[in-house]
């Protein structure tokens, strides 16, 4: 009699610590799983801005262009860099699309120093409107830099905790990368307030 | 009863310390600017759910508004992202994070900096097809900052969420969403001021200092003997009328919950 009770004991701690071993494990896959997918939606977000201010280059180019007929050297420059953008996003090189969105972000910067430096330019409404989404749209690259990189934080950090740091590299977890600026760029064009 | 020079002198120190007290807490809006503007907004907020607020900082430093690395945000447009995103708000139904609805963000912020000038107007996810980047940035220019300049900023403010209303489409039937009540902040943290030489600082502080406890000392002693009541300290957050008259939130839920992504304007007065 008392060995049965002893060994159903044993049986039942056994199948315990199991379930709570499998709750841990699922538990730590499924949190791992989650923080991935929000890091690559953040990304999906800054690609989408990055894709807004692509389309909105040409709408500030051809306003402007109007204004600075002898200025226009600043413009070849810009369709040329974005133009090498969208090609570097068809290589899918990470590094090589960074240099591209720092070159242009670059040319941009000087577009914005040489449209600050004609008054009558700042004072046309068309001007004062395309400078605005030209602004409005840096921001939001920013601001979903921002969020990326605290996804990313998020994610680092959990893969690095017990007990998913024991198991993440067999799941095929690996550490992600921060958004930086590309070397040359310390901050994304600063757009004049007024 | 004092003597007359004594009752000059415990006058003159009641004053000395209330401005001393009420400088560090200078409130820019006229009461009843405030009140206009929060009525204004919860209208707008009945009729449409959307949630117009205002926000003032004396300055882009001191308001004690910290990021993710605990470091003060100096930006306004980080500023404002952050305020709009992640900054509980006190309203009648407890602290709300996020301006807006959920799920409609249907949220604006207005956010200006009177130290430094600047103004900024956050635009949350579901309203940038309304209220644009170009849009808010007209309003800001020909409506906020010609009156700022004059130094009406009451008039300004309430003219510029007016305009911002209307941009803002009204459903129909009336939406019957949780109302968020409160939709005017003033933060009243003192600005920093710039760096001066350690000794110059001590010298500063240590002299104040001691000027308070000899005042502090005297008004003691006076409210002790009888001589005066107690002054009412000014309270560090300071908003508008509350309900003026309008629907009850139901009970319980609250405003708030909207995003914003960066969009909108910026400009200096």
């Amino acid at each position: 009699m008392n060995g049965k009770i002893v060994a159903i004991g044993i049986v039942l701690a056994v199948v315990i610590t199991i379930g709570i071993f499998a709750l841990v494990y699922y538990g730590t896959y499924n949190n791992l799983v989650g923080l991935e997918a929000s890091v690559e939606e953040k990304w999906a977000q800054v690609q989408q801005e990055l894709q807004r201010r692509y389309d909105l280059i040409p709408r500030v180019v051809n306003a402007t262009r109007l204004y600075l007929g002898h200025e226009e050297e600043i413009f070849t420059e810009i369709t040329a860099l974005r133009s090498q953008w969208a090609a570097a996003l068809q290589t899918g090189d990470a590094e090589t699309i960074n240099n591209a969105t720092g070159e242009l972000e670059d040319g941009l910067s000087r577009l914005i120093v040489v449209v600050e430096s004609y008054p009558d330019l700042k004072a046309s409404d068309v001007v004062i409107g395309l400078m605005s989404e030209l602004e409005g749209t840096e921001n939001r690259i920013s601001t979903e830099r921002m969020r990326y990189n605290e996804a990313v934080r998020d994610y680092n950090r959990s893969i690095k905790v017990f007990p998913a740091n024991v198991w993440s590299a067999g799941w095929g977890f690996e550490r992600k990368g921060y958004f930086e600026p590309s070397p040359g760029v310390e901050n994304p064009p600063p757009v004049p307030s007024d | 009863m004092l003597k007359k020079s004594r009752r000059k002198v415990l006058f003159f120190s009641i004053i000395m310390v209330s401005l001393l007290v009420s400088s560090a807490n200078a409130q820019v809006i006229d009461q009843y600017w405030v009140d206009e503007i929060e009525a204004h907004l919860l209208q707008v907020d009945v009729n449409t759910s959307a949630e117009i607020v205002v926000y003032i900082v004396q300055s882009l430093r001191g308001h004690g508004i910290t990021d993710g690395d605990g470091n003060e945000i100096s930006d306004i447009v980080q500023l404002g992202v952050h305020i709009f995103n992640e900054v509980p708000l006190p309203t009648p139904n407890g602290d709300v994070v996020g301006i807006g609805k959920t799920d409609l963000h249907n949220g604006v912020l207005v956010l200006v900096a009177m130290e430094e000038r600047e103004w900024r107007i956050e635009v949350g996810y579901g309203l940038e097809g309304d209220i644009t980047d170009v849009k808010a940035k007209f309003i800001g220019e020909d409506i906020l900052v010609p009156k700022f300049q004059e130094g009406n900023y009451g008039e300004g403010l309430n003219n510029t969420v007016a305009a911002l209303a209307e941009e803002i489409p009204v459903p129909n039937p009336t939406p019957n969403l949780p109302i968020r009540g409160r939709y005017f902040y003033e933060n009243l943290n003192p600005p920093v001021a710039d760096e001066l030489p350690p000794w110059l600082v001590t010298l500063i502080f240590g002299g104040v200092g001691i000027a308070i406890i000899i005042i502090a000392i005297v008004i003691a002693y006076l409210v002790k003997t009888g001589k005066i009541k107690p002054e009412k300290r000014s309270t560090t957050w300071r908003g508008g009328g509350g309900w003026g008259g309008g629907r009850k939130p139901s009970g319980g839920a609250r405003g708030g919950g909207g995003r914003s992504g960066g969009g909108g304007a910026k400009g200096k007065w």
